[in-house]
């Protein structure tokens, strides 16, 4: 209720700023603030992960535009990569030169909630904040408070190729049964032609997948009790999702099985494979890519699959709801400035503008709009049966000692039986979560 | 670590002490006063104390504590917890693993790659001489590759996928490497990252076990060959005790290279190596970097200097042996 009268509050006083500004900005959230925040000269320095650069710069650069036409302050945009972000940001927070705003992963945040690297936010500022979506703003909460604010989210869809499928005769599969049994027939109607052909493309070390396997099956990978976490992937639900992960890799996927989802839709353009689990925007990624992967404003080339690629949501598998949030920096001279850019970037209108780049916004309210985007339907279905990693402060050190990706590898390779590797798993996953 | 890391900046092995200077060195350091020397050593020695003593006194200390994320942020102290950290690190038998499969590698491609380079070091003294240039000339090429180049080449190279090498080796007729995972079998994929190092290792090592090589006087080959040595015996009973105090130099340094082996696994297996890819500085670095544990990071970093000097002090003794009979 709180939250409904700060926005009562917010929209009221849009209405005050935008006639004391005579602006034409007509998506709200304005607020008379904007006149104490006073940022010219000052420069806000942003954190965001790559995918802003390559996928949706544009929203970027409208919402810096209508930061700086508010607030008089510039904002420098850095753009940082997935693989060494975390190790990165640790360094830099450790010292005083600090970036004002920062992107992480909603798996990421808890711990540095915990460990005071954010400042804590006015939650009813933020636009559609009282819908938001909870495996988003969940990582944000401590105490009550808020300490970070939800940015987009993804969902996993099956991602097929239309010619295949029309070719063996099939239509994109609505119950795992019929999953497989596309599988097979197009397996049958291909594998002749090509010993690198893979009916369905699931690198091993893909534990997004995995586990949305072992949720499917009504398994969880750990569980809180009192305040003690207990691993539970060898549980028998969750044995039997990972056997039936396991039994897809095995027979129905070809590639390198130490691999991980990250060059996937590059794999997928080769044309040699005919379905695979992805993201939304993979979609689009497996299609087409830049001439000069390290230029964003390069030409965008056809792959061989152009104008072939559908996707749905994969049947009778929950999606992971992963996503990003955006904090401020507890070490920023500049927080107010710092929360009043994450309010442009985060309201309706930057988040309709996302919408069209098939990542899922960050409000309930807005997730049936983005279910009647094209290409947006089977991503936004998906995120209505979700999952989530265990909430607990220690999660992001799971992830960084990629315990599931070698119990993963493990069970692929051989190396061990599904019930050892998840054995050792839920062993690694109490040491590190206890710990 | 990266001071150890890059062969090229290491400086030259110095080729076998000329006896003459001694003497006057000597005489040299009675008349003057102490101060001099001190003097001028100085710009090193604060480098020194800059650059490794502070920082191992830092890492140390930090071995004794148990320092979170939060520590690192708020730049409070973190508490003291004695010797907890080496009992975690030594009671764990994934660490023993790691020092297992550490000390097997540096072994194995410390071997590997004097073998070799003494094998091209023999070889460029056989050839003519533009043929000579022509192989110092490939392999300061190699020796010019910043190790994370080359790692990133050779990934691609064995990819999976993309990989130049399935594609090449399926190529050969009735060979199917199509999708062949190289790093699936552990033992596969170890000899990759042998390769790797032992390739970017040898231009060293044939180079100046080459400049050594060329201190053999030619008369004692003759010599020998006069007295119906076979080219083998040559090698074992005056090339290879001629070389030995270079030999022993160049071990030492390549131990002590790969003995810290980061990059290459690190690359090779993109930043996320399996557990049966860790090496003591990948492990120390996943612990302290990875999961933010800087104090057990630190522990085994410790533990890492202090079995480096155990087997140090065998080749440091070694040194001093050859001194004296030299």
């Amino acid at each position: 209720m709180r939250h409904r009268i700060a926005i009562a509050a917010a929209l009221a006083a849009t209405l005050l700023g935008a006639a004391a500004c005579g602006g034409s900005d007509d998506s709200g959230a304005n607020d008379t603030s904007a006149q104490a925040l006073d940022g010219k000269g000052k420069t806000i320095k942003v954190w965001l992960m790559v995918d802003a650069q390559s996928s949706w710069k544009e929203v970027v650069e409208d919402a810096n535009a209508r930061f700086t036409a508010a607030t008089g302050a510039n904002v420098t945009v850095e753009y940082q990569q997935w693989a060494n972000h975390l190790t990165k940001l640790d360094a830099t927070l450790a010292g005083s030169d600090v970036p004002d705003v920062v992107e992480l992963g909603n798996t990421e945040m808890p711990k540095y909630v915990f460990s005071g690297a954010f400042a804590e936010l006015d939650k009813g500022r933020f636009e559609n904040s009282a819908n938001w979506l909870q495996g988003l703003a969940g990582p944000c909460e401590l105490d009550a408070k808020t300490y970070c604010v939800p940015y987009y989210a993804g969902a996993r869809v099956l991602i097929y190729r239309t010619d295949l499928f029309d070719a063996a005769g099939i239509k994109a599969p609505t119950s795992y049964a019929e999953l497989t049994a596309a599988a097979d027939a197009l397996k049958a109607k291909n594998a002749a032609g090509s010993n690198k052909f893979a009916a369905f493309y699931m690198p091993g070390a893909y534990w997004y997948a995995a586990m949305s396997w072992v949720y499917a099956e009504g398994g969880q990978i750990a569980k809180k009790d009192g305040d003690k976490w207990t691993g539970t992937l060898a549980d028998p639900q969750a044995l039997a999702g990972l056997q039936k992960w396991a039994d897809l890799v095995k027979g129905y996927s070809s590639g390198d099985v130490t691999k991980d989802e990250s060059d996937q839709a590059a794999i997928f353009a080769q044309g040699q494979s005919a379905m695979f689990y992805g993201n939304g925007w993979e979609v689009g990624a497996a299609q087409e890519q830049r001439k000069d992967p390290n230029d964003p404003n390069s030409e965008l080339v056809a792959t061989k699959v152009k104008g072939k690629v559908a996707a749905a949501p994969m049947p009778g598998i929950p999606s992971f709801l992963g996503g990003s949030n955006l904090g401020v920096a507890a070490k920023s001279q500049n927080q107010p400035l710092a929360a009043e850019w994450i309010k442009y970037f985060t309201d309706t209108k930057a988040q309709e503008a996302l919408l069209a780049k098939a990542v899922l916004p960050n409000a309930t309210n807005l997730l049936d709009k983005a279910a009647t985007v094209k290409g947006n339907e089977a991503t936004a279905l998906a995120a209505k049966s979700s999952w989530f990693v265990p909430m607990a402060e220690k999660w992001a050190d799971v992830e960084k000692a990629a315990v599931l990706q070698q119990m993963l590898r493990d069970i692929v390779t051989g190396k061990k039986s599904v019930a050892d590797a998840a054995a050792w798993a839920d062993g690694e996953i109490e040491k590190t979560l206890n710990g | 670590m990266h001071a150890v890391d890059s062969p090229a900046t290491a400086p030259p092995a110095p080729i076998a002490p000329s006896t003459p200077d001694k003497p006057t060195a000597r005489v040299r350091r009675r008349r003057r006063p102490q101060w001099t020397p001190l003097f001028l050593a100085l710009p090193t020695l604060v480098l020194l104390a800059g650059l490794l003593a502070y920082p191992l006194g830092r890492m140390l200390v930090l071995s004794f504590q148990d320092m979170q994320l939060r520590h690192l942020f708020s730049g409070a102290t973190p508490p003291w917890v004695g010797f907890d950290n080496f009992t975690q690190v030594l009671t764990d038998g994934v660490f023993w693993g790691v020092v297992r499969r550490t000390a097997i590698f540096t072994v194995v491609s410390v071997a590997i790659s004097i073998v070799l380079g003494l094998g091209v070091a023999l070889l460029m003294q056989r050839v003519s001489n533009g043929v000579r240039v022509a192989m110092v000339i490939a392999m300061m090429f190699v020796w010019a590759i910043p190790q994370l180049v080359s790692a990133q080449i050779f990934k691609w190279m064995v990819d999976a996928d993309f990989g130049v090498l399935n594609y090449a080796i399926d190529q050969i007729p009735g060979v199917d490497f199509t999708n062949h995972s190289w790093f699936a079998d552990p033992t596969q994929g170890w000899i990759v990252i042998t390769t790797l190092v032992v390739w970017a290792g040898i231009p060293f090592l044939a180079i100046t076990l080459h400049a050594g090589l060329t201190q053999v006087p030619q008369d004692l080959r003759e010599a020998a060959l006069v007295d119906g040595a076979s080219p083998w015996q040559t090698l074992r009973t005056i090339i290879l005790p001629i070389l030995r105090p270079l030999i022993v130099i160049v071990t030492t340094l390549s131990v002590i290279w790969n003995f810290g082996l980061f990059t290459q696994v690190w690359v090779v297996r993109d930043s996320k190596p399996e557990q049966e890819y860790q090496t003591l500085a990948t492990y120390a670095f996943t612990q302290a970097f990875g999961r933010n544990e800087y104090s057990l990071g630190s522990a085994i970093s410790v533990i890492t200097v202090i079995l480096m000097l155990g087997v140090m002090a065998f080749y440091v003794r070694q040194m001093f042996q050859i001194g004296d009979v030299d």
